[in-house]
């Protein structure tokens, strides 16, 4: 377990280093810049409108901070052989990778804390609304994270790192757009094979359009404390299943 | 009797060089056993498959045929690698940290505490001579600094067994003579040492048994002092380069040869004294008898050569 920590500290200091905590002063800068595009509705509504927009940035931020954080991680230190010093210690592969992730995702958290703070103070000032709502919107947006970093870690067990991140930007994609399509399919009702086929997808390929809560935290009363609780068991699922896939081709990798 | 520091037994390791090409053979049948208690010189030429066998000594690589021990552990025992200190080929550290920091780091994965890496760290930078550069980052060190640094951290965790890739790479005449005591030193302390290197005359001062590799297969394994005796011949050297002398030893000597002022001789061992007769009879200043030994530079390219193609 300290072994464990003592990675993942690395790779949050490693991030530190590189200065991708700045992103959260940009992440102020985009959201204040945005918000005198409001239409002028009224107060409640102009909140309304604050929370789904903020709360698309975050995502956006989010997501390409998961994959910037984490398709390089294991490449840069193969390619820079650090990784032989730290493996000729008594670390074990399974920690080196379980602690890469554990800083990649304590690193994501920081920074979307830092964000959902900012939202909550800027639609305080600007509208003297106070929506700690939004914290449910954010974390899912961690978790969402959290199941794309996985399949970055897994990919980058044996991809390059442009592959990794090309392939990142496709899995999302499929994971947004194809499951909303696939679902409209199985309601129409497809036949046979196909309804088998895409049945199988639909349930294979995460649904990351379920973390988007831009609509319920923007617009309504939240999704519900049974809702974040599935759909956490649902983020952890993935996750386990991609880190486990990353370990059983890390394990016998030649490096 | 007690087990051997490291074994390895007829390793073959190939690396995959291409989607579709062949696999290129590193090491093709190593095998090796290490003594507790030795300096163990890994020697061969360029690519002969040094690197890689450490490599899969620690678990970096895994072989496609063979098996191996560690202190006692099967090869990927993590528990050998608490007892173990490397050194890699390259400064392959964080450069990003300094010596310090770069030390602390290394140390918490052998599970030191606070209180004992604050005292070893300062210590271990001491006995390489980075005290004082030891808050610079890594990025701004020299070549040879860089190679102390990685000595002190194979160092951290007074490891029972050190292994070192080219110790003495980079470093200056002082730096290899500081690196020469610190593994004599360590030897004194009863731990053993496994290192690859080119420095043959390094290697023979220091070390005990050796093994040569070329082409990824071990063609020389023993004690150093067995593999470079020529059993059965002596060498005598005497003073002055006298002509006569030369045809007066020919019929007994093996080898006359005269430079430098001194007349060398090499007999077989039993007709020593004959030969000494025969250059007393002639006014012969003797200045040393030994038995006849390689040089460890001739061993190795001697065997080199024989193996080559
Ligand atoms: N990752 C790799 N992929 C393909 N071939 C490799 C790889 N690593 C090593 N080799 C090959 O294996 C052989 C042995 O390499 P190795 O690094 O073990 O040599 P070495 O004895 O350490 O040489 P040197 O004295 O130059 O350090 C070489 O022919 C090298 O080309
Ligand atoms: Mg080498």
């Amino acid at each position: 377990m300290k072994n464990v920590l003592s990675i993942a500290v690395n790779v949050i200091k490693d991030a530190a280093r590189k200065k991708v905590f700045y992103v959260v002063f940009l992440f102020g800068l985009a959201i204040v810049a945005l918000s005198p595009l409001l239409p002028t509705f009224d107060l409640g509504a102009r909140a309304q409108f604050l929370r789904d927009i903020s709360l698309s940035l975050t995502s956006l931020f989010g997501v390409v901070l998961a994959v910037i954080l984490s398709v390089s991680q294991i490449p840069g230190e193969v390619e820079r052989r650090t990784i032989y010093n730290i493996l000729s210690k008594p670390v074990s592969r399974l920690q080196y990778l379980v602690g890469k992730y554990l800083g990649i995702m304590v690193s994501i958290a920081a920074i979307l804390l830092v964000m959902g703070l900012e939202i909550v103070l800027l639609i305080f000032i600007r509208l003297h609304v106070f929506t700690p709502l939004i914290f449910e919107g954010v974390f899912a947006v961690f978790l969402e994270c959290a199941v794309i970093a996985a399949f970055c870690v897994m990919l980058s067990t044996f991809a390059t790192v442009p592959v990794n991140a090309f392939a990142a930007v496709l899995f999302y994609l499929v994971c947004h757009v194809k499951t909303g399509f696939l679902h409209q399919k199985l309601v129409e009702g497809a036949f046979g094979v196909g309804k088998v086929f895409t049945w199988a997808l639909y349930y294979v390929i995460p649904n990351l359009e379920d973390f988007n809560l831009s609509q319920p935290v923007g617009y309504g009363g939240g999704a519900g404390a049974a809702y974040m609780l599935r759909l956490t068991a649902y983020a952890l699922l993935f996750v386990v299943i991609f880190m486990v896939a990353a370990y059983l081709v890390f394990r016998s990798k030649d490096l | 009797m007690e087990k051997p520091a490291v074994t390895l037994n007829n390793i073959k390791k190939s690396y995959r060089t291409g989607l579709r090409m062949k696999r290129k053979v590193a090491v093709e049948d190593l095998s090796l056993d290490v003594t507790r208690g030795d300096i163990f010189g890994l020697l061969g030429p360029n690519g002969a498959g040094k690197t890689t066998t450490i490599k899969v000594l620690l678990g970096i690589v895994f072989p496609d045929e063979g098996n191996g021990s560690l202190l006692g552990c099967p090869l990927g025992d993590r528990k050998a690698h608490e007892r173990l200190g490397f050194l890699p080929e390259q400064p392959y550290f964080y450069n990003f940290l300094t010596a310090e920091k770069g030390l602390v780091l290394y140390g918490k994965f052998f599970g030191l505490e606070h209180r004992l890496l604050a005292k070893r760290t300062p210590e271990l930078l001491d006995l390489v001579g980075l005290r004082q550069d030891s808050h610079l980052t890594l990025d701004k060190y020299s070549k040879g600094m860089l190679q102390r640094f990685g000595i002190a951290q194979a160092l951290l965790n007074d490891p029972d067994l050190v292994i070192m890739d080219e110790p003495s790479s980079g470093l200056d005449p002082l730096g290899q003579k500081e690196v020469r005591d610190i593994l004599l030193q360590l030897r004194e302390r009863g731990k053993t040492i496994f290192l690859s290197s080119h420095q043959l005359s390094e290697v023979e001062t220091i070390c005990s048994s050796v093994s040569i590799v070329n082409m990824g297969r071990t063609v020389k394994q023993g004690r150093l002092d067995d593999l470079l005796a020529v059993r059965g011949m002596t060498r005598i050297i005497f003073k002055g380069e006298d002509p006569a002398a030369l045809d007066a030893l020919i019929p007994v000597a093996s080898d006359v040869e005269q430079s430098d002022g001194r007349t060398v001789v090499d007999v077989e061992t039993d007709v020593t004294f004959r030969a000494l007769e025969t250059a007393h009879g002639l006014g012969m200043e003797m200045i040393s008898a030994t038995p006849l030994r390689l040089s460890l530079e001739e061993l190795f390219l001697e065997t080199i050569r024989e193996t080559a193609g």
